[in-house]
C-alpha cells in the first residue's frame, strides 16, 4: 500500500487485518485512483451583519438526483393517462363513431405505459430492484401511489388492447379493462405534479396546488395532439383535435397561474426569469401558442376547401398545417415538463430560495 | 424501548471533527477525497451519502466582546441526520426501505433501497443522498448496530467536550432547557433550542437530534421552518383530483358532442 489509503478501497482497512462489517462496508465504490490533495481558490467569506446570510451559499437541501428520463416520463406518462381517459369516454358515449379512436388511444396508452416504465427503471440507482416499488403501498408517498397506478394502468391497457373489440366475453372483459384504465388515467396524468409538489425543492413546493392541474392540462393537450396524428381519419381525429386545443389552452392559462403562484416569493421563481429553465419555459408557451394558431389555420383551410369543392378538407395543405400544429403542441408539452424540472434543479441549488420561502411562510422556528 | 437521540450543544463545540472521524471509522465509510474547500475549516461542506457527520464553521463577531484579537469567533456545530419525528424521507420512500426503529430513529435498509432518489428531495435538511457509484441512498443510522449492544453512537463517544450528548429524549430535553438558561444568562440572548419542541417546529414534529444554537439557523445551514413535504398532501392531491375529474368531464363532453353530431 502506497500512502494512507489504498488505490481502490478508500476505507484505509487492510483486509488481512480488519473485517468489513460496518454499516457502510457494503457500499460499492467506483474504481478510482487515490486522490491527491486538491485545493479551491479562496473567496470572500460572507459578512454576517447582512440581513440575508447563507452558509457560504451552500444549499441547505439536496438537488434532485434524477436524470433526463424523469421529465421524459412526465411527458410520456401524461400522454398515456390522458389517452386512456379519452378512450374510455368515447367507448361509453360514441362507441361507433369513434371506434378507431378508442382502439388507437388504447394502443397509445399501452405504449406510453411500457415506455414510461422503462424510463423510470432506467433512472433507478439499482434498476435490477425495480420490483421493490411494489413491496409496499405508502399513501404518504406520491411515488408509491404512482408506481401502483402505472402498474395497474399497464395491466388494464394490456387487457384492453388484447381483448377489446373481440366478440363475446373477451370483448366485454376488454371493454371493462378499458374503463378501468380510463379511471386510472386521470390520476396517472396528474400524480406527477403531486410528486414534485411533495418535495422540499422551493420552486416545486411553492406552487403545490397549481402544479398538478397544470400537468393534467398539458397531458390532455399532448394526448390530443398525438391522437390527431395517429388516429384513423374520421370523427375520432376531430375529437382528438378538440381535446388538444382545449388542453393546450388550459395549459397556457394554468401555466400563467402557476408562475404567478410561485412568484409570490420572488427568489423562488428566479429560475423562470433567467437561465436555461426560463428559456425552456418561454419556449413552451411559444410552442403552445403556435400549436393553437396552427390548429386554427387548419380549420380555416378546411372550411375554405369544403366551401370551394364541397368535400371535407382533410387532404392537402390543411393536413400539413394540422401535422405541424400537432408537432408544436407535443414539443411544447415536453418543453414545459423540462422547464419545470430544470427550474426545480436550479431552485434547489439556491440557498436563499429555501430561506426566503420559509421565512415568508412563518417567520422561522426555533 | 425509549426514544433516543442527540442533544448537540454547539456552544461547547471546539471544531475538532472527532465526530466526523469516529463516524467514518466505525461505519467503514469511504474517504471523500482530500479537498481543501477554502470555506474556513469546513472541508466536508455538507452531509452526504458517505459523510454522516459534518462540522460547520462560520466566523462572526464574538459575543460579549471576547474572541480573538480581531474580535472574531466561530459558530461551530456538528451536523447530523435529525431523525425527525415526522420524517420526510420515511414518508417518501416507495419501497419501504426507510423504517423507524425501536429506538425511534430513522434507518435506511440498504438491501431494500433501489435508488429512486425520492428521499433525497424530501429531506428538509439535505441529509440523505444517493451515492452515484453504489446507486442506493445512505445516511446516519444512529449507530443502530452499536445501540443493539447497549453502546452509545460513535460520535457521541468520541466527542471530547460532550457537545454531542446521547440518551433518552426526555432527559436530553431537560438538560437542554437548563443549559439554554445558562447560555442566555451568560451573554448570548439570541441562543435558542432548534427542534427540541414539536410545537415550535410543527413541520417535522420535533427532532430526535436537536440543537442548542447560538445564532440564526441560516448561519448553520439549517432551514428556519423545515417541513416534511407531506404537509401539503391534502391540498395537492385534492387539486389533482379536481383536475382529473375535469379531464374526465371534458372527454365525456367531447364524446357526447360528436355522438350527437
Amino acid at each position: 500500500m502506497s500512502g494512507p489509503l489504498s488505490q481502490t478501497d478508500r476505507r484505509g482497512i487492510d483486509p488481512a487485518l480488519g473485517a468489513l462489517i460496518g454499516e457502510a462496508a457494503g457500499m460499492r465504490l467506483a474504481d478510482r485512483p487515490a486522490d491527491g490533495v486538491r485545493t479551491t481558490t479562496p473567496r470572500a467569506l460572507p459578512v454576517l451583519s447582512e440581513p440575508d446570510p447563507t452558509y457560504y451559499d451552500l444549499p441547505p437541501i439536496k438537488p434532485p438526483v434524477w436524470v433526463w428520463a424523469v421529465p421524459a416520463y412526465f411527458f410520456v406518462g401524461g400522454v398515456a393517462g390522458a389517452a386512456s381517459v379519452l378512450s374510455g369516454a368515447c367507448q361509453l358515449l360514441a362507441p361507433r363513431r369513434a371506434e378507431g379512436l378508442v382502439r388507437r388511444a388504447r394502443q397509445l396508452a399501452l405504449a406510453g405505459d411500457v415506455a414510461g416504465s422503462a424510463l423510470l427503471v432506467y433512472d433507478l440507482g439499482r434498476p435490477s430492484r425495480f420490483l421493490h416499488m411494489l413491496r409496499v403501498l405508502r399513501p404518504t408517498s406520491p411515488m408509491s401511489v404512482g408506481s401502483w397506478l402505472l402498474a395497474g394502468s399497464g395491466a388494464a391497457n394490456t387487457a384492453a388492447v388484447l381483448l377489446g373489440g373481440r366478440p363475446g366475453l373477451a370483448g366485454r372483459l376488454g371493454g371493462a379493462a378499458g374503463l378501468l384504465a380510463a379511471g386510472l388515467g386521470g390520476p396517472l396524468a396528474g400524480y406527477t405534479g403531486v410528486l414534485l409538489a411533495h418535495t422540499v425543492v422551493p420552486l416545486w413546493s411553492a406552487g403545490h396546488r397549481a402544479l398538478p392541474p397544470l400537468f393534467v392540462a398539458s397531458a390532455a393537450g399532448s394526448a390530443g395532439w398525438a391522437l390527431a396524428l395517429l388516429a384513423p381519419p374520421g370523427p375520432g381525429r376531430q375529437i382528438a383535435r378538440r381535446l388538444a386545443v382545449g388542453g393546450t389552452a388550459a395549459e397556457l392559462v394554468l401555466g400563467r397561474a402557476w408562475e404567478r403562484t410561485v412568484g409570490r416569493v420572488p427568489r423562488v421563481a428566479r429560475p423562470l426569469r433567467a437561465g436555461r429553465a426560463a428559456r425552456l419555459w418561454r419556449g413552451s408557451q411559444v410552442l403552445a401558442a403556435g400549436a393553437l394558431l396552427g390548429a386554427g389555420l387548419a380549420v380555416l383551410a378546411a372550411r375554405r376547401a369544403a366551401s370551394r369543392s364541397g368535400r371535407g378538407g382533410s387532404r392537402g395543405s390543411g393536413a400539413v398545417v394540422q401535422g405541424v400544429a400537432s408537432a408544436l403542441g407535443l414539443l411544447g408539452s415536453l418543453a414545459l415538463r423540462w422547464a419545470v424540472f430544470q427550474g426545480g434543479r436550479d431552485s434547489a441549488q439556491d440557498a436563499r430560495a429555501t430561506f426566503h420561502l420559509q421565512r415568508a411562510r412563518s417567520g422561522g422556528a426555533a | 424501548m425509549s426514544q433516543k437521540g442527540f442533544f448537540t450543544d454547539t456552544t461547547v463545540c471546539i471544531g475538532c471533527k472527532a465526530c466526523e472521524v469516529a463516524c467514518k471509522q466505525w461505519n467503514q465509510l469511504p474517504a471523500d477525497g482530500y479537498e481543501l474547500s477554502a470555506l474556513s475549516y469546513d472541508n466536508t461542506r455538507q452531509l452526504g451519502a458517505s459523510t454522516w457527520r459534518h462540522v460547520s464553521f462560520m466566523e462572526r463577531a464574538a459575543p460579549g466582546g471576547g474572541g480573538a484579537a480581531d474580535g472574531l469567533a466561530w459558530l461551530m456545530s456538528s451536523d447530523v441526520c435529525k431523525h425527525c419525528a415526522r420524517a420526510g424521507c420515511l414518508e417518501a420512500c416507495p419501497t419501504g426501505a426507510i423504517i423507524r426503529t425501536e429506538h425511534d430513529s430513522v434507518y435506511v435498509q440498504p438491501d431494500v433501497c433501489n435508488g429512486c432518489g425520492y428521499c433525497v428531495v424530501s429531506c428538509p435538511f439535505g441529509v440523505i443522498d444517493r451515492r452515484e457509484d453504489d446507486g442506493r441512498a445512505w445516511k446516519c443510522t444512529l449507530c443502530y448496530d452499536r445501540l443493539q449492544d447497549g453502546l452509545e453512537p460513535a460520535c457521541a463517544k468520541a466527542c471530547p467536550t460532550d457537545s454531542i450528548q446521547f440518551g433518552p429524549l426526555d432527559l436530553l430535553r431537560w438538560r437542554a432547557r437548563e443549559r439554554l438558561a445558562e447560555v442566555q444568562a451568560g451573554g448570548q440572548p439570541q441562543a435558542h433550542l432548534y427542534g427540541a419542541d414539536p410545537d415550535r417546529q410543527p413541520g417535522t414534529g420535533g427532532l430526535n437530534a436537536f440543537f442548542l444554537l447560538a445564532d440564526r439557523p441560516e448561519l448553520y445551514n439549517l432551514p428556519p421552518d423545515p417541513q416534511a413535504p407531506s404537509v401539503h398532501a391534502g391540498a395537492s392531491w385534492g387539486s389533482m383530483a379536481l383536475a382529473a375529474i375535469g379531464l374526465a368531464g371534458a372527454a365525456l363532453g367531447l364524446a357526447a358532442w360528436e355522438a350527437g353530431a
